[in-house]
């Protein structure tokens, strides 16, 4: 079973939603779609879905054409973001609802029901109200109506972003477990956070402003990232990126900083180029470039540190809580060994070596 | 995106253009004959009719008459409405009960209570006079002075409908959100204060709606006037659904009285419309 | 200051919730009199200021034809109210559902405009249509019946069935609807299965004001009705304009008023539950 998308294009009140996508998804594939918000994901499983129709393209499943098929005789099931469960219904009854409208009797329906309720641990709870449950519960309730069809497409868009931090990562493993049983559905996920993608996923694909960026495995995408607004988008924080021009044998940025070539870089030809460095990859070396603090979040058990100096500004991730004030003066080690070289254009033209990464 | 959705939209649609469209073209073509008791039938006229009614003052009056009367009831039954509301809305005792009587006049058959009252304004055998000479004043003569008359109209229509307005604005007041008082109250602002800068301008909305709500009811008053003043003494509360009443189906000048009445809707509906602007134009940007 | 306020406050919720009551309290009153308690001026407290009787009230069961039928036109306002507010609720909440998830275009016609269109029917004064409905009637032979009446009243209540229900769509998220779909509902389905279980508070209130503003007509139940037929506020009035004394005249108003103001303390109960908040704007 395949579903292929070509050139699906959707703009509405001016603004394009969708620009030229094709995708191509396949059985038992686990897809997470990756982008800002307003980038077209939820857009795009909407479309998928049947809920939105598109100004021109074309959507296929094995060959047949999708989009004239109502959305009431798909087989789709989705997860909103919003909990979405019929109030009026018990848990159970909720669950058991879409096996009810594809004719499966009472009986059997609830059975299968109370079994996906146990997958996702919530058979104690049957005869609540969706009101009577917690936001992580509704949402688990949402996904075991989703799953208990074993529709062929399941879709779910950014599920766990209203629930709060803990939760939220509790969640996502239990989803990751139980979306990689559904080897008979094809599986779409969107999400804004790169390390979901990167963890639910089999295969991104990264979106922005309506448009497939580059789709890929979480790795080739992470240590390969097609171009500027790929690394920006596959890194949190994103990706620093200071301009330099190569010459002489040498990489050399603004403020006279001049950082020795690297091996993955020794065949570029000498011009102006952009180099991407991650936050984490930066460090604190008191003998390295000067730069002056203007800013230090704490996030979490680590540090996050926004520098200025000559060459430019740049994030720092580094381990720990530290306290820095505003105006410091912090030496700033750039390990060009750990550099991305893009051209003018945007798109990659180096990358580093993967196995070179710190740990 | 489907052909169902006109399943759920045809059949009420339908069935109402059916019966309202009809006989509004109907009543449109019979503006256009001359159609009464003498000569009853669809024949054409031409603009006889309205040429007659521009020089009807008796309609004319009519007109300025229901307006007077109907702006006149429909600010004192807000004004009165929202001076309810505010008292009930916070905290009172048997803060339901009063909640629930002052729903009750809303709910009656408007008809019939103003049977009541026309007992209620006879000069010498009402409670009406007896209550005014209590208070130390002479006797009114609430239905047989033109004056009086239309006074009478008023209260009947406020006792009848200021529930309208307190319903409405006390479900206004009950939605709003809380933040902005305690707001102006850390800023020092007193009752009157908070209630000028706060309470009116979020309750705008609200207040528009209703106000136009009433006003388009208003605008048909007509079952009061039948019953309590038949239109009089003379023609002091004669509104226009009155006196169009009278011509069309008293005196059967069917094609007359179609005339005025689409004039009538006509204007009804400029006026409504100017009015519902003007009122969002002057209490929406209040703050 | 405080205690001033207060007094003031209660002054003023008891005035008011005086004169609400006047009204009924006096034609209860009266309905209890006799001749004496009425011709020699107002008179208020039974016992003191005039001899009670039940002549009032026994008028209005009296079969003998001495006596004021008021059952008659009880029933025909009761088939008629709710018949007509029964079948435009069903109309106007399909149209109303129809108008809140879905677009419509004919020509330059929207959705928007096609909403605005019920709800302005309100507009419309009576008089507009009474000649019109009349004729109409008559040529349909429906002019003094019942079936007659209740098509004049879906066209006056439907519009208001289509105006709270419109409103209280809007404010059921859309993906609800949605996904009853994905579930596999089509839209019928979803209507009847998802939306319409979760209506209730929004089909009370539409319900109600149907049945109120059926209930209280008079203009069309008197221009469209003369003899045969004869609903309650017709027949009230008609006592008017006879020489009907005051006293069957106040037993037969409080008797059509009454059912109403046993509505007024259910709509009071659903107020205080919060449910109207949402659906009356």
């Amino acid at each position: 079973m395949t579903l292929t998308a070509q050139n699906l294009s959707l703009t509405i009140d001016g603004t394009p939603h969708l620009a030229g996508v094709d995708i191509a998804l396949a059985r038992g594939g686990l897809y997470t779609v990756l982008g800002r918000t307003l980038a077209g994901k939820t857009t795009l499983l909407r479309v998928i879905a049947g809920l939105q129709p598109v100004d021109e393209g074309l959507l296929t499943l094995d060959g047949r054409d999708y989009r004239a098929l109502p959305v009431w005789k798909r087989s789709v099931a989705m997860v909103y973001q919003q909990f979405i469960n019929y109030p009026h219904l018990d848990v159970l009854a909720n669950v058991a609802f879409p096996l009810r409208r594809l004719g499966v009797g009472a009986a059997e329906a609830q059975r299968r029901a109370r079994e996906t309720l146990a997958r996702v641990g919530l058979q104690a709870f049957e005869n609540r109200r969706p009101s009577q449950l917690s936001g992580g519960q509704q949402q688990r309730v949402a996904l075991a109506r989703a799953l208990v069809k074993n529709a062929d497409l399941l879709l779910l868009d950014e599920p766990l972003v209203n629930l709060d931090y803990k939760l939220r990562e509790q969640l996502r493993e239990e989803f990751r477990s139980l979306l990689a049983e559904q080897a008979h559905s094809i599986v779409v996920y969107t999400t804004t956070d790169p390390t979901e993608a990167m963890l639910l996923g089999r295969t991104i694909s990264v979106m922005h402003e309506g448009r497939i960026l580059q789709v890929g495995s979480p790795a080739a995408v992470f240590d390969r990232p097609a171009d500027i607004r790929v690394a920006g988008i596959i890194n949190d924080p994103p990706m620093n990126l200071l301009d330099g021009i190569i010459a002489d044998g040498a990489i050399r940025l603004a403020g006279d900083i001049r950082l020795a070539l690297p091996r993955h870089m020794a065949e570029i030809a000498p011009g102006s180029y952009r180099f991407g460095l991650r936050a984490i990859d930066a460090g604190l070396r008191a003998d390295a470039v000067a730069m002056r603090v203007e800013l230090a979040e704490i996030s979490g058990s680590e540090t996050l540190l926004h520098v200025a100096g000559g060459c430019g500004r740049l994030v720092l991730q580094i381990e720990g809580v530290h306290g820095y004030a505003i105006g410091d003066r912090v030496g700033v080690a750039l390990p060009s060994e750990r550099m991305f070289v893009f051209g003018q254009d945007g798109r990659l033209l180096r990358a580093p070596h993967s196995d070179d990464r710190r740990s | 995106m489907t052909r169902q959705k006109y399943l759920f939209l045809l059949p009420g649609l339908l069935v109402l253009l059916a019966i309202i469209l009809f006989p509004l073209l109907f009543t449109i073509r019979v503006s256009f004959s001359s159609w009464d008791v003498a000569q009853p039938g669809l024949d054409w006229a031409g603009g006889r009719n309205y040429a007659l009614m521009m020089q009807d003052g008796r309609f004319w009056q009519s007109l300025l008459r229901l307006g007077f009367i109907a702006v006149a009831a429909v600010i004192l039954q807000y004004v009165i409405g929202f001076g309810l509301a505010l008292l009930v809305w916070r905290d009172v005792v048997l803060k339901r009960f009063i909640r629930v009587l002052f729903l009750i006049p809303m709910m009656t058959t408007p008809v019939i209570m103003s049977v009541i009252w026309r007992t209620i304004f006879h000069e010498s055998l009402g409670p009406a006079n007896d209550l005014v000479r209590l208070l130390g004043f002479a006797p009114m003569p609430w239905l047989s002075t033109g004056g009086m008359a239309v006074v009478s109209v008023i209260i009947v229509e406020v006792w009848q409908w200021t529930p309208f307005m307190f319903l409405l604005l006390l479900a206004g007041l009950l939605s709003l959100p809380r933040e902005p008082f305690l707001a102006a109250a850390i800023d020092g602002a007193g009752p009157l204060r908070s209630f000028m800068n706060v309470t009116f301008p979020m309750m705008a909305p609200i207040s528009i709606a209703a106000l136009v709500i009433r006003l388009i009811e208003s605008s048909k008053i007509m079952e009061t006037v039948y019953v309590m003043t038949s239109g009089g003494p003379g023609t002091a509360t004669e509104t226009s659904s009155y006196y169009i009443y009278i011509r069309g189906l008293r005196e059967f000048q069917i094609g007359y009285a179609a005339s005025l009445s689409l004039t009538y809707l006509i204007i009804m509906i400029v006026c409504l419309t100017v009015i519902a602007k003007l009122l969002v134009r002057f209490m929406i940007p209040r703050g | 200051m405080r205690t001033l306020y207060l007094l003031f406050k209660y002054a003023a919720i008891l005035l008011w919730s005086g004169f609400v009551v006047g009204p009924f309290l006096w034609a209860l009153s009266t309905s209890f009199k006799t001749a004496n308690g009425v011709m020699g001026g107002p008179t208020y407290i039974p016992w003191l200021q005039y001899q009670p009787s039940l002549e009032g009230w026994r008028v209005l069961v009296r079969t003998d034809g001495t006596g004021i039928d008021i059952v008659g036109p009880y029933l025909s306002s009761i088939v008629v109210t709710f018949s007509a507010s029964a079948i435009s609720l069903i109309l106007g909440t399909l149209a109303a559902y129809g108008l809140s998830r879905f677009t419509y275009r004919w020509g330059f016609v929207k959705t928007s405009d096609i909403t605005f269109f019920f709800i302005s029917q309100r507009i419309m004064p009576p008089i507009v249509l009474a000649i019109p409905f009349f004729l109409m009637l008559r040529f349909l032979g429906l002019l003094d019946t019942i079936a007659g009446l209740i098509l004049v009243y879906i066209a006056l209540l439907l519009p208001i069935a289509v105006w709270v229900m419109v409103d209280f769509f809007n404010n059921v998220p859309k993906q609800i609807d949605e996904m009853a779909m994905i579930d596999g509902c089509t839209p019928i389905q979803t209507f009847l299965r998802v939306i319409l279980p979760n209506s209730l508070p929004g089909l009370v209130v539409a319900g109600l004001f149907c049945i109120i503003f059926g209930w209280n007509d008079f203009f069309f139940a008197f221009t469209m009705t003369f003899t045969k037929t004869q609903l309650l506020p017709v027949a009230v009035v008609a006592l008017n304009s006879s020489v009907t004394p005051w006293w069957s005249l106040s037993a037969s108003a409080l008797v059509s008023v009454v059912p109403l103001v046993i509505v007024a303390f259910l709509v009071e109960r659903f107020l205080s539950r919060g449910n109207l908040a949402g659906a009356v704007r």
